[in-house]
């Protein structure tokens, strides 16, 4: 029992990753009905960043800052020069070929100028060592505040789309786009804005995960965003609730399925769950069916 | 630069080049360096692959970003049986490619309910669980440690029937498998099916529309497609002699699609350059090895928005989709005809038995909160053309749908010829001769105007994928047949001049007709149009007016919407108004236009006056 209990604290908690990555993902599908197939390099790239920068002997602070600052920055560049003209052309495989093509340019590039070897990435929150007791379990501290930092940005995210101005742009903006132009709506500011935050929330996940993980590498993140795709389309795509609940039953179900059957199994069952969902209820768990007038 | 792209097409599409070619290749391998031989043999490794990627992505529209998985199917299936049973590669190479191409069979099922960014997770995933696979599965296929000893020609381990198989050999046998796919897949793409499967890329509502059936269609790809990657996968086991799982991993999903996308989607050639191009440029230039992964990543991020045609479309002219010998016949029969008579009608739309009619029973359509038809009932008049008006929302083209069999209704009942098919798909609606157009045109852009109209016989035509492959005499026949057809319907539309051209270089009016003409090959006994006449010149108008009163004269019934009333005054039977969800009026054009509930409605004072 014991056992178990420790499995889905870990589960819930590495699961809170994946909803994080799923509401990045979700914010760029709201307003352009689009993901960044390459949200893994940026993840990558936000991790590797800041353990370059700490590295120089920069605080952890600012580090963990810069890097989130050039993730941001690559959120607009993916947006100019991968879904924009992508979406004016080429139809849907046009940008879902070339966000994922900049995301293997990232990496590319990331591995040529500095290795593909695993760096390794400071303790930011807490030690190793650091754990905390939770209904007799001991509980390694980073793992509870990855939770924490987590469900803290969903719901700080989830009010501002609710209860202010630019939530209400963006939601209006993911209703009709051509409506919103009409309006007045600064539709490509928002839109760009999407892809910022978007990046953003990668990053974070990733400095958490890296955290875990104790190391980075080019490839880091490719696991990541596709356990995010998992998440987001379990809990229906462009909810976040859905995306909070998606992450965290992936999260345990994978740590179940690994501390039970086999380690091996861990990705492979989310894999298996991600087609499942999708040929049973491609609306996930909180989405509802579009309904479209032919 | 035209005229290179017209000789070099002659050239890559000239039988005695190509098998020139071929027999330079094959007798030229011995005089080749071992190094150079293998990196052919690669090469051919790849654009087998490629080809794989070719029917489903470029043909079929449906991107894979797992397809390292049927080629890693084909490539562990083959070693395991061939070392485990000590089995030939004739064998071991067709077992593997075939349970290849079942497990894409299967993966259709599930990936033909999605589109779009959920059909590329889903297909990522599947990659990544075969991977998973592939490094768990420690006794089956070696794990991380991989899976050495392969029978191989490059180790000299390569013995069936006794007779050792030397690389040249092997390369020989490869060339050989490649010609035959690359011919197979040339007859494929000139049949009924390879053009059903364009129609799955651009419009799945019109694939329907003429009975192009979207799950088969769907599985047909993905089984070809699973089957061409097996291949490839076999010989590359027994071309490099040890697996190791992550010669699966995505990478090689990207590289296929990079060699696919450089190449240009749907154009062989291209791809064909593009796949010896991708396979000797790392092993010829060091500079690119190290620099692989930016190259690729420039190369998805900008192709297909810069440079969408890749390189077949540089130097080669777009491929066709009819075979040029039989278009060749159809054009010149088209010209004899032209010049005998020009008044003649397509006689063989002309509807045997009784015409047919539809009756409508108290239709109800609900869209979420939003009432679009309440209570309809409606009887269409067999032999008639009705017209169906109203103002916009009024629920005009709803009722088509539901007639169509696009959505099912949400109450009510709709009758064809006193048979009840309520609820029935568009596809088996098409298939009894219930035909309609879309409001948009909905055609294949880059098919010319004869290859869109062609589409319209696909339920007509009944060869398979393997004798459309093979190219056997029922294909030659059929196809013929439906040539010879849409020639005379060409005429009847009168757009023959333009019939050998993309639709997407064509004015407004030349699409709709093209549409038309579409739905007419499919041979209906009931034509639902939705506003044919919109975007039309006055001229094309009248033309129109005169091919639907034809249409009455041969049997078949038309249910139009339209909302140029000159142009209904005069052509209909009968005009039925809608208005909110509910008819308002049904009668003709005369008593219609005095209806004071069909001019508040609708018409206005204005067109009180005119009347």
């Amino acid at each position: 029992m014991d056992f178990f209990l420790s499995l889905v604290i870990a589960g819930a908690c590495v699961g809170s990753v994946y909803a994080l990555v799923a509401v990045g993902l979700n914010l760029t599908f709201w307003t352009t009905k689009t993901l960044n197939f390459g949200q893994g390099a940026v993840m990558m790239l936000c991790a590797i960043s800041t353990a370059l920068l700490t590295a120089q002997g920069i605080s952890n602070g600012v580090g963990i800052i810069a890097g989130i600052a050039i993730v941001a920055l690559v959120g607009v560049i993916v947006e100019r020069i991968a879904v924009r003209p992508a979406l004016k052309t080429a139809g849907s495989m046009g940008w879902v070929i070339a966000t994922l093509g900049f995301g293997i340019l990232l990496q590319g590039i990331t591995s040529k100028f500095f290795g593909s070897q695993a760096i390794p990435f400071p303790e930011v929150l807490f030690t190793v060592q650091d754990v905390i007791d939770i209904g007799g379990q001991n509980i390694s501290l980073q793992y509870v505040s990855i939770f924490v930092v987590s469900i803290l940005i969903i719901v700080v995210l989830e009010g501002l789309t609710r209860y202010t101005v630019l939530g209400t742009a963006i939601r209006g903006t993911a209703q009709d786009m051509e409506l919103a132009i009409v309006q007045g709506l600064p539709v490509n500011l928002i839109v760009s804005g999407s892809f910022v935050l978007s990046s953003i929330m990668a990053g974070i996940a990733g400095i958490l995960t890296a955290q875990i993980s104790g190391t980075v590498d080019p490839a880091f993140g490719f696991e990541l965003v596709l356990m995010g795709f998992v998440a987001a389309v379990l809990g229906g795509m462009g909810s976040s609730a859905g995306a909070l609940v998606g992450g965290i039953i992936v999260g345990i179900i994978g740590k179940l399925v690994g501390g039970y059957i086999s380690t091996a199994a861990e990705h492979g069952i989310a894999f298996a769950l991600l087609i499942m969902m999708l040929a049973l209820r491609p609306e996930g768990f909180f989405g509802r069916a579009e309904v479209s007038k032919a | 630069m035209n005229a290179l792209r017209i000789f070099l097409t002659k050239l890559a599409t000239h039988p005695l080049a190509l098998l020139l070619l071929f027999v330079v290749v094959f007798f030229g391998a011995p005089y080749l360096r071992g190094a150079t031989l293998q990196i052919l043999s690669f090469a051919l490794v790849s654009i087998l692959f490629t080809q794989s990627i070719n029917i489903l992505t470029g043909m079929a529209g449906q991107i894979s970003l797992g397809h390292a998985a049927f080629f890693g199917i084909g490539a562990y299936g083959s070693a395991i049986i061939a070392k485990t049973f000590g089995l030939n590669l004739f064998l071991t190479i067709p077992v593997a490619a075939v349970v290849s191409s079942l497990i894409a069979y299967l993966l259709s099922y599930p990936a033909g309910r999605v589109k779009e960014v959920y059909l590329a997770m889903m297909t990522l995933g599947f990659g990544q669980i075969f991977l998973e696979v592939a490094r768990e599965w420690t006794d089956l296929t070696g794990g991380v440690m991989g899976l050495s000893g392969v029978p191989s020609a490059g180790l000299g381990t390569l013995i069936i029937l006794g007779h050792k198989f030397s690389t040249i050999d092997y390369f020989r046998v490869l060339l050989l498998i490649t010609a035959c796919s690359m011919i197979f897949i040339r007859n494929f793409s000139q049949s009924r099916l390879g053009r059903s499967l364009f129609v799955m890329h651009y419009s799945e509502l019109a694939a329907g529309s003429v009975g192009i059936a979207r799950r088969q269609t769907k599985q047909l790809a993905y089984a070809l497609s699973g089957l061409l990657a097996g291949i490839s996968g076999g010989f590359y086991a027994h071309l490099v002699g040890y697996l190791g799982p992550e010669s699966f991993a995505i990478s090689r999903s990207i590289e296929v699609l990079v060699v696919a996308i450089v190449g240009g989607l749907w154009s062989s050639a291209g791809q064909v350059i593009s796949a010896i191009f991708f396979t000797f440029l790392p092993e010829q230039l060091q500079l690119f090895a190290e620099y692989q992964f930016i190259a690729y990543g420039l190369i998805l991020t900008f192709t297909l928005i810069l440079f969408k045609q890749g390189i077949g479309g540089l130097l080669f002219l777009p491929p066709r989709f009819i075979r040029q010998t039989w278009l060749t016949s159809a054009q010149r029969q088209s010209q004899a005809v032209a010049t005998n008579s020009k008044t003649s009608e397509p006689l063989f739309l002309k509807i045997q038995a009784a015409s047919a009619d539809i009756k409508v029973q108290a239709i109800t359509m609900r869209f979420g909160g939003l009432v679009a038809l309440n209570s309809v009932s409606l009887d269409i008049q067999a032999g008639h053309i009705t017209a169906l008006v109203g103002p916009n929302g009024s629920g005009k083209s709803t009722l088509v749908n539901i007639i169509a069999g696009v959505f099912p209704p949400s109450a009510g009942q709709v009758f064809l010829q006193g048979a009840d098919v309520t609820a029935q798909a568009d596809v088996e609606m098409a298939k009894k001769g219930v035909v309609r157009t879309f409001q948009d045109p909905r055609l294949v852009p880059h098919f010319t105007v004869r290859e869109n109209i062609l589409l319209g016989a696909h339920a007509k035509m009944h060869y398979t994928w393997l004798e459309a492959g093979l190219s056997m005499p029922r294909v030659h026949q059929q196809e013929a047949q439906a040539l010879e057809q849409c020639n005379e319907i060409l005429q009847l539309l009168d757009i023959e001049a333009v019939a050998d051209q993309a639709v997407e270089s064509l004015p407004y009016g030349y699409r709709r007709m093209t549409e038309l003409g579409r739905a007419l090959l499919a041979r209906p006994k009931i034509i639902l149009l939705d506003e044919p006449a919109a975007g039309l010149s006055d001229v094309e108008m009248s033309r129109l007016a005169e091919i639907l009163v034809k249409l009455k004269h041969l049997g078949i019934t038309v249910l139009l919407i339209e909302h140029h009333m000159d142009f209904l005054t005069g052509l209909v039977d009968e005009v039925v108004v809608l208005d909110s969800g509910s008819i308002i009026f049904k009668g003709d054009m005369l008593g219609m236009r005095q209806d004071p509930a069909v001019i508040a409605a609708y018409l206005g004072d204005d067109e009180v006056q005119h009347a």
